[in-house]
């Protein structure tokens, strides 16, 4: 009986989470078009299973909020940090620590990065030197 | 087999003497209108609302041969259901891009948004047939994933645009915001 009411708890705890969770529908909607569904990618388009090269480097934390499909995405503040910090933990395995805010990703995504390849191979490169 | 055959031709006799060939008509008649006026009864169309579609979404399938089907909303491109295909597989010969742009579109049967992927198919001539253009929260091409006058077969291996389709995804918690 103990068990079955933990249960129900648990269960009723769960519910209104998942109604209120938007990521992965912000994921389908705003990026799986060309990441596509399991983020690999294309031959045109980068695979996001690639994130993990630039786990824990430094600047990698401002430049995933400030490559162009994130940056421009048509999604609030508050639900890109959300979409953010679950797509991190998605394809990298790790959740950003700490994770994005929303008032993080207004900051960052207000400076565009300019030329979002060459500073990724910055930050892939960084600690080789 | 004698003894069915005596069973039979005791039966026939039986309902010979019994039965008037006009009875029988007219109610054999009676079976056949009967049958075909059945799905007219408001019951018959109830029932159709909870028809499952291929891809399990719910309510009459419509004619995906149409440029209205609710699953077009935002589509531009040749019906790859007019083009040997239908509208979530794509003709023999073709390929379906792995890219493609992704809108929502409201499920008339159920009132319920859902998240519509237009892929291409590509390796073969342009299809030319049942053109639709709805357009329905495409946006300019500054916002590339939501703009379809891209050449989506830029993912394939090969680069000619034959027929789009309209793959449900799931369905969206809410519609795309610019709508």
């Amino acid at each position: 009986m103990k068990g079955l009411l933990l249960t129900m708890a648990l269960l009723l705890l769960a519910l209104p989470a998942r109604a209120d969770s938007y990521e992965e529908h912000d994921y389908i909607l705003n990026c799986s078009g060309c990441h596509r569904m399991d983020g690999r990618g294309s031959r045109t388009v980068p695979s996001l299973l690639a994130m993990t090269e630039l786990l824990g480097k430094p600047g990698v934390r401002a430049y995933w909020a400030q490559v162009p499909g994130v940056a421009q995405a048509p999604l609030t503040d508050a639900r890109l940090a959300a979409l953010l910090n679950w797509l991190v933990k998605r394809f990298t395995g790790q959740s950003p620590n700490p994770a994005y805010t929303d008032n993080e990703v207004k900051r960052l995504r207000s400076t565009p990065a300019r030329d979002p390849v060459a500073r990724r191979s910055k930050i892939r490169d960084a600690i080789l030197r | 087999m004698s003894r069915l055959d005596r069973w039979f031709e005791g039966m026939s006799r039986q309902s010979a003497r019994r039965v008037s060939r006009r009875s029988w008509l007219s109610r054999f008649g009676g079976v056949l209108v009967g049958g075909a006026a059945l799905p007219l009864l408001p019951v018959a169309r109830a029932a159709e609302k909870h028809q499952v579609g291929e891809d399990g979404v719910k309510g009459r399938e419509g004619d995906p041969r149409r440029c209205e089907y609710w699953r077009h909303c935002a589509i531009d491109g040749f019906l790859c259901s007019c083009c040997g295909g239908s509208h979530t597989a794509c003709p023999p010969g073709t390929e379906m891009s792995p890219v493609t742009w992704i809108g929502t579109c409201r499920n008339p049967a159920d009132g319920i948004d859902y998240i519509i992927s237009y892929n291409d198919c590509c390796g073969k001539t342009f299809c030319g047939r049942c053109m639709c253009n709805r357009n329905e929260g495409e946006r300019p091409l500054y916002h590339w994933y939501r703009n379809n006058d891209i050449n989506w077969c830029g993912g394939a291996k090969t680069q000619t645009y034959s027929c789009s389709t309209a793959v449900v995804v799931k369905a969206a918690k809410e519609a795309q915001p610019e709508k």
